[in-house]
């Protein structure tokens, strides 16, 4: 609950005493030593990475850096296309030339509408936030980019965040795509702010997969569930 | 009070609660952080902006007053530097108010303005919580009726209400601070000392615990716990709902 100090004995104890202790979304550290919760949740705790953390799934995308995410574009500048990444937030700016192999003579020609799949480059509380659909290091877009056709589906940010998890079926519990998987051919994007982009061969597949996670999701399926309901979906095909 | 209570009802706000209690029945809705208008705009703060609209018809002063009420407390409550520039607005609709039987002229909805606030502010802080906004504490209110014979009286009826010598609407934050109190009619002090702790009694957790104990399975609804065990208890089972994945 918020407003809890946590008591000493429940931070984890890192390994070596160089390890500083991390707090993650939801706890407020007050110098010299006290760790006040702001948000509501189950306490979690790495002991591993000296991390801490409290877990929510509800609320409003807020922008951190270096997160996937869909956004829309609104409308674009001339140097900037202006994204909009939750809607009646200020805009996210995205500069025009921040594409893999983008010049001044071949930009990337975006609609207000259009869908980009980008990663934020520059997020704080008093500033707008900066998105790019390239790494800057490496110059390759790693995936990023316009996503073209396909549809875009609402989900919960915890589930989102369970989605773009490296090991989705250990960690995550989410055995539902690799079944879905096994017999419809999709591509999926998943931002960090409750967007997932889904694109298949037609309408039909590409809302099958769009409502299976968005069930898995509302309904909170454990994997038996999860396994159930794609089998009964892939009849249906 | 938070018997009735249901979180997220609306699934495209942010967060949202309804709450019934008492005859009145009320939900509320957080959008937030959103763009501000320029005029509203705090530099380090984030704008609170509560909406109240009645059981029927357009708000009118009584409104506004409770509006005002609820975004002083709330202003407390949030952590409004966690979101500079940017606003949170708070939606309250009552849906159901008590029918008043022997009011068939009384154009006023209600005898008094505080009867509604507990449950208006209760329904906010659920709300809030559902949406996961940064808060620094949560609190609980109570209103407590004395009547004409100096008997304080919890959960008073509507003709209770009218009744009454006084009104009260205390509320505590998590911290055990008190965060709000209103009154209307006459009392002194003796009574006012006397709600006080009636209405911390009601409000508070009944014991302080460890506070990093989570594993509290005996905390049962049915059972006249105060506010804050039941509001505990609320977010408790929207968390094992939420994470239910995790377990298989």
């Amino acid at each position: 609950m918020p407003g809890q100090v946590l008591s000493e004995d429940v931070l984890p104890v890192p390994h070596k005493s160089s390890m500083p202790l991390k707090l993650g979304p939801g706890l407020r550290h007050a110098p010299p030593s006290t760790i006040t919760t702001s948000l509501a949740g189950p306490l979690c705790i790495d002991r591993k990475k000296n991390a801490i953390w409290v877990e929510n799934n509800s609320g409003r995308y807020i922008p951190q850096t270096n997160d996937v995410i869909i956004a829309t574009v609104h409308h674009s500048s001339t140097d900037w296309y202006h994204c909009s990444i939750t809607p009646y937030t200020t805009f996210a700016q995205l500069p025009q030339l921040a594409f893999e192999g983008a010049t001044k003579k071949t930009r990337p020609q975006l609609t207000s509408g259009g869908l980009i799949y980008a990663r934020v480059v520059a997020a704080s509380k008093h500033l707008d936030p900066e998105i790019a659909c390239y790494n800057p290091s490496t110059g390759k877009s790693e995936g990023l980019g316009e996503l073209k056709g396909g549809m875009v589906f609402d989900i919960s940010l915890g589930m989102a965040r369970r989605l773009l998890l490296n090991k989705q079926r250990e960690e995550g519990k989410l055995v539902i795509l690799e079944d879905i998987a096994e017999q419809v051919a999709f591509e999926i994007a998943v931002g960090r702010n409750g967007k997932v982009w889904i694109s298949a061969n037609g309408v039909k597949e590409t809302l099958l997969v769009g409502k299976a996670l968005q069930t898995v999701d509302e309904e909170v399926l454990n994997v038996d569930e999860q396994k159930k309901l794609a089998k009964k979906l892939l009849r249906q095909v | 009070m938070t018997k009735d209570v249901v979180l997220s009802p609306l699934a495209r706000a942010d967060g949202s609660a309804s709450c019934t209690s008492n005859g009145y029945s009320v939900i509320a809705a957080v959008n937030g952080p959103v763009e501000v208008q320029r005029r509203d705009e705090i530099p380090e703060e984030s704008a609170i902006d509560v909406v109240l609209r009645p059981a029927i018809g357009v708000g009118g002063v009584r409104e506004r007053h409770l509006e005002s009420i609820i975004e002083k407390t709330l202003r407390q409550v949030i952590l409004v530097s966690a979101h500079p520039r940017t606003l949170i607005q708070i939606t309250l609709q009552v849906v159901a108010a008590p029918v008043d039987s022997n009011a068939s002229n009384n154009l006023h909805q209600s005898a008094s303005n505080l009867s509604l606030l507990p449950i208006l502010l209760q329904s906010s802080m659920l709300a809030l919580l559902s949406t996961s906004l940064p808060l620094t504490m949560t609190f609980t209110s109570t209103l407590i009726a004395v009547s004409r014979s100096g008997e304080l009286v919890r959960k008073a009826s509507v003709k209770a209400l009218k009744e009454a010598a006084s009104l009260h609407v205390l509320a505590f934050s998590s911290l055990g601070e008190l965060l709000l109190a209103e009154s209307e009619g006459a009392f002194d002090v003796d009574i006012w000392d006397q709600v006080y702790r009636w209405a911390e009694k009601d409000c508070r957790k009944s014991d302080l615990g460890d506070p990093t104990q989570t594993d509290d399975v005996d905390m049962d609804l049915s059972k006249p716990g105060s506010l804050e065990d039941s509001l505990r208890s609320i977010i408790e089972e929207k968390a094992a709902r939420e994470y239910r994945w995790k377990e298989s």
